[in-house]
């Protein structure tokens, strides 16, 4: 499998902190890829380095072949990047409608794909004009994700999909992300190991801004110690 | 349930804020017929809407620029005035004998493309270098507009210009309730009254207005969905600076034009837009009819008791400090 | 390892702190004391104002007296002393040290104080003629009023990081205020400068308590409003009979205070104004307090996260800095006998933003700068006329333009001022010259 994605050494700093002291991992394609780590690891930095939303000061981020370091975001996104960043960051003063429109790379986007959001989230199709603002916590974390599969975008950054839903809504995210993975490549930030160990196929383990640990999930699974060293439960 | 309250909660604070102004707007009618017979009281009513709309039109471009860039432009009312003298310039530039309506809609139409282009102008060279200090726009703007004046007095003088002919159907007055009131200035009226229709929809309608009203709350993740926004603020700049221009040229056969008469609007503009709350512009719109009544309403009590319009401006300054204590995001503002 | 040249900033040493100050002082009281004893007032007065009067009676005596050859004399010594302090860095002798710190300023204050000398001497008068020697003072007394309303507007704009469109207010409040208290209730002149300073308090509170509740722009909307209305009201016909409206009024001042009879005495007492006005905010900011207001202005959210109760911080600051926006109103409303709209104007509160801005907002000295040199700059060149590209431009009618553009072209290109751009280069040259000298 090639990989879509390679982050190679990347230092970002916010403000005079250094997040970032040395990141790398690789998403090979097709897969889906999740980073562990405790709070404040440098996880969602490493997503929005990647996004272009922070600027890593060193390192080189290898996507397809072109480097993603110092582009500006929106060109990141047209290179076919889907963002869902956490705390279902939707419009919340636009509709639903409106929410997946403005995502349109080109038009007439949203007609030809609207029948597979639908059918991957039934509750938007019935909510399509409603403000976002009044979308239940779920159903907005659903708006986030749906946002970022109304372009045809080959690779998904999903960041903490799970946070702050209920067990039965966190069942059908997964079941969602399961099926949309079968069309893209996802990496993923996600603080459930649970959920984690269920959904990917690779992980990187970020420990205080630095990369420390790469492989195969069903070889996470298999070491208790590891899990407990960095990620504090097992 | 949580859904259906928050439903509830959310139209509750906008239409209280609307049956909030609705009252405050009927009174200032009742205080009017109880004060002044009904001719004076239509005068003060369409006086009240012209003033409105004239604050509208400078403060338009305010609260979008503010809501989705952080830029409080203080150079507003220095483009309303340069939309004059452009208008005035390109007005003054046929050869005589060209009939007056035609002059008049060039005036109108290269103002409001000047006013856009120099708004365009200004952003990317000025205020674009400053996005990482946010403190130093308003300082720039406020330079700015101070460099426009001072620009067009060096050029022009100070005296101001002889105020340009509009065409003659709209250059006369008609009888209202017995009192009389210049057409002209219903033209005003009704060309703020289009410019409102055409922003609200531009805004709720268009892909354009959906980017504007998402960067608004979030001009970050827009970037990430693909869409330049450098570029849609660049576009809102000069769409705010073209409707000040074009609210220049269009006041400027009734006013004149000389080089302080954007800063007679500015502070009014500015207090539309705290009123209103800042980012939201549905609470402009509101907040300039309604400062514009005040204001009219002050001014025709103060000159019939007092004989001193000392009450009109101090009328709407009041108001800004009363509403900014016991609202402080002002009318339509969201806390965030 | 020892940090060279902080030219404004002073360092925390404390090995001969008072060395300079001390021999300043000694500097400064010598001349007139030697004056004083020589000169003979009338015997009826005594106290201070047989000092006042014994000490004119005989600065006035010609152009370059004993007292001015002195101050000059003086100020040539600490300024060539401080060169020499510049110029042999390595040296690390405390008299040094102290030079280094604080002899640049120095001089500039002894340069000051010799200045009517300076200018009598240069116009071929004495310093208590009317003519050239009094105009120059009172360009120099506008001078110092408007370095200490930049000074106060730069302990809101630069240190804590407030915007405020609405100082004008402040600075009108004092004028007007003094003004009135004497006019109109015949108030003695201390009482009726104390109650423009409380009344000043007063509306640093009131605006503070309002407009603070919510941050970033509303303040200074709010103080733009602010001062919009005391401009309304001070101008309107309907206050006539208090304020004179657009004309203004005049009031009458004791005769030691006249900047008409007695200008040199106005000179001297506006230098001290500026010179207090600056010694305390550069107290303030080098305090505890001080270091939480820089904490504010660079990040508010997260001194309130440390803990810190912010408002009362920026309250402080910003009544601290209004009162001493007043007392310069006090001191321009005495100079002028009275007091117009003007004062509560605009352009009182463009030209403290501007002249902290072009100075350095931030720093201790660049407000002084600014005023300084702007103030300077447009009487020395008001009547020039300068042809470019065929245009003949008049500097004194284009002034506001011309300003404009500088205003521009320093927020863009030089947003720490001449004072904070000077300091940034002297720290880079003083960096690669101490890489170039072999460690010892």
């Amino acid at each position: 499998m090639p990989n879509i994605l390679e982050v190679d050494e990347i230092y970002t700093d916010i403000g005079q902190f250094h997040i970032l002291e040395g990141v790398s991992f690789q998403v090979p394609e097709g897969s889906v890829t999740v980073l562990l780590g405790r709070n404040g690891a440098g996880k969602t930095t490493t997503l929005r380095s990647i996004m272009g939303l922070w600027k890593p000061h060193r390192g080189r981020i290898n996507y397809q072949g072109a480097d993603l370091v110092g582009k500006p975001a929106y060109q990141i996104a047209q290179l076919g990047i889907g963002y869902v960043p956490e705390y279902r960051a939707i419009f919340r003063h636009l509709t639903v409608a409106e929410n997946l429109r403005i995502a349109e790379r080109k038009r007439g986007q949203l007609a030809e794909r609207q029948r597979f959001i639908f059918d991957l989230f039934p509750d938007l199709e019935r909510l399509y004009n409603w403000p976002g603002g009044q979308l239940s916590g779920g159903q907005q974390q659903m708006l986030a994700i749906a946002r970022a599969l109304v372009a045809e975008n080959k690779l998904l950054l999903i960041d903490e999909p799970s946070e702050g839903l209920a067990p039965v809504l966190i069942e059908q995210m997964m079941q969602a992300i399961r099926q949309l993975s079968s069309h893209s490549t996802v990496l993923l930030v996600e603080q459930n190991f649970r959920v984690a160990s269920q959904l990917a196929d690779f992980y990187t383990i970020i420990e205080d801004g630095k990369s420390v640990h790469h492989g195969e999930i069903k070889q996470l699974l298999k070491e208790p110690d590891l899990i407990r060293r960095y990620l504090g439960a097992a | 349930m949580s859904l259906q309250t928050a439903t509830v909660l959310r139209s509750n604070t906008f239409r209280s804020s609307l049956l909030f102004s609705a009252a405050f707007i009927a009174l200032l009618v009742l205080v009017n017929f109880a004060l002044f017979n009904p001719g004076q009281v239509s005068v003060v009513v369409l006086s009240g809407l012209y003033q409105g709309m004239l604050f509208f039109l400078v403060s338009a471009g305010f609260s979008i620029v503010f809501g989705l860039l952080d830029v409080l432009n203080l150079a507003q009312g220095s483009f309303f005035m340069l939309g004059a003298y452009i208008g005035f310039a390109v007005y003054g530039s046929f050869p005589e004998g060209t009939p007056v309506w035609a002059r008049f809609m060039a005036a109108i139409m290269a103002a409001t493309l000047g006013g856009g282009l120099l708004g365009a102008l200004t952003e990317s060279a000025l205020i674009r270098p400053l996005y990482a200090r946010p403190v130093f726009q308003i300082v720039l703007t406020f330079g700015l507009g101070i460099v426009f004046t001072e620009l067009v007095r060096a050029i022009y003088g100070p005296a101001g210009l002889i105020p340009i002919q509009p065409p003659a159907a709209l250059d006369t007055t008609f009888p209202i309730l017995g009192a009389r009131f210049e057409t002209y200035r219903v033209f005003i009226i009704v060309v703020g009254a289009v410019l409102m229709a055409a922003i609200l929809l531009l805004l709720q309608r268009t892909r354009i207005g959906i980017i504007i009203r998402a960067g608004v709350q979030d001009s970050e993740m827009v970037q990430a969905l693909g869409i330049n926004i450098r570029r849609i603020f660049t576009l809102v700049f000069a769409l705010g600076c073209a409707v000040a221009a074009l609210g220049g040229i269009t006041a400027a056969p009734y006013l004149g034009a000389f080089p302080s008469m954007g800063d007679q609007f500015l502070l009014s503009a500015v207090i539309v837009v705290v009123l209103g709350g800042m980012s939201s512009f549905e609470g402009t719109v509101i907040a300039s009819i309604l400062v514009g009544l005040t204001r009219a309403t002050a001014e025709q009590i103060s000159l019939q008791y007092l004989q001193t319009p000392v009450l009109a401006s101090l009328s709407i300054l009041l108001i800004m400090i009363v509403v900014l204590l016991v609202r402080p995001s002002g009318l339509f503002g969201r806390e965030n | 390892m020892q940090t060279p040249g902080a030219l404004y900033e002073q360092p925390n040493r404390a090995s001969h702190k008072g060395f300079l100050p001390g021999i300043l002082l000694a500097a400064l009281l010598a001349p007139p004391l030697i004056a004083a004893i020589r000169g003979q007032a009338p015997p009826d007065v005594s106290g201070f104002e047989h000092f006042t009067r014994s000490l004119a009676e005989v600065a006035c005596a010609d152009g370059l007296n004993l007292v001015g050859s002195l101050y000059i004399a003086e100020t040539i010594l600490l300024g060539m002393l401080t060169a020499v302090a510049f110029a042999f860095p390595p040296g690390k002798h405390p008299v040094f040290t102290a030079l280094r710190n604080q002899g640049a300023l120095l001089s500039a204050l002894l340069l000051l104080i010799a200045m009517p000398f300076v200018i009598a001497w240069g116009t071929d008068s004495s310093i208590c003629e009317r003519g050239k020697s009094f105009f120059w003072q009172s360009v120099f007394i506008e001078a110092f009023i408007l370095a200490a309303l930049a000074i106060s507007y730069n302990l809101i704009f630069g240190f804590i990081g407030v915007i405020s469109f609405g100082h004008a207010a402040f600075f009108g409040a004092g004028a007007y205020g003094v003004g009135l208290l004497i006019h109109h209730l015949e108030w003695p002149l201390g009482s009726a400068v104390l109650g423009a300073l409380l009344v000043s308090v007063a509306m640093g509170v009131f605006v503070s308590v309002i407009a603070l509740r919510i941050r970033g722009l509303y303040f200074a909307i709010f103080t733009l409003v602010f001062a919009e209305i005391f401009f309304v009201l001070a101008q309107n016909r309907i206050m006539v009979n208090i304020t004179g409206a657009e004309d203004g009024f005049t009031f009458a001042v004791p005769d030691w205070i006249n900047a008409t009879k007695n200008r040199i005495t106005f000179y001297y007492l506006g230098l001290a104004y500026l010179v207090g006005a600056f010694l305390l905010v550069r107290q303030i900011v080098n305090s505890p307090t001080g270091r939480v207001m820089h904490a504010i202005r660079d990040n508010e959210d997260r001194a309130i996260m440390l803990g810190y109760n912010t408002f009362t911080y920026k309250m402080l600051a910003i009544v601290l800095a209004g009162t001493l926006a007043c007392g310069a109103g006090i001191l321009r409303g005495l100079l002028n006998k009275g007091a117009s709209p003007s004062v509560l104007s605009i352009s009182f509160t463009m030209d403290p933003l501007l002249m902290t801005l072009i100075g350095g907002a931030g720093t201790f000295i660049g407000p002084v700068i600014g005023a300084f040199l702007l103030h300077l700059v447009e009487q020395a060149l008001r009547d020039t006329v300068i042809p470019i590209a065929g245009i003949e431009i008049n500097i004194g009618e284009r002034w506001f333009l011309i300003l404009g553009v500088i205003f521009i072209v320093i927020v863009i290109a030089f947003p720490t001022g001449i004072a904070g751009t000077l300091q940034s280069w002297w720290n880079k040259w003083t960096a690669r010259r101490n890489a170039r000298a072999p460690s010892r």
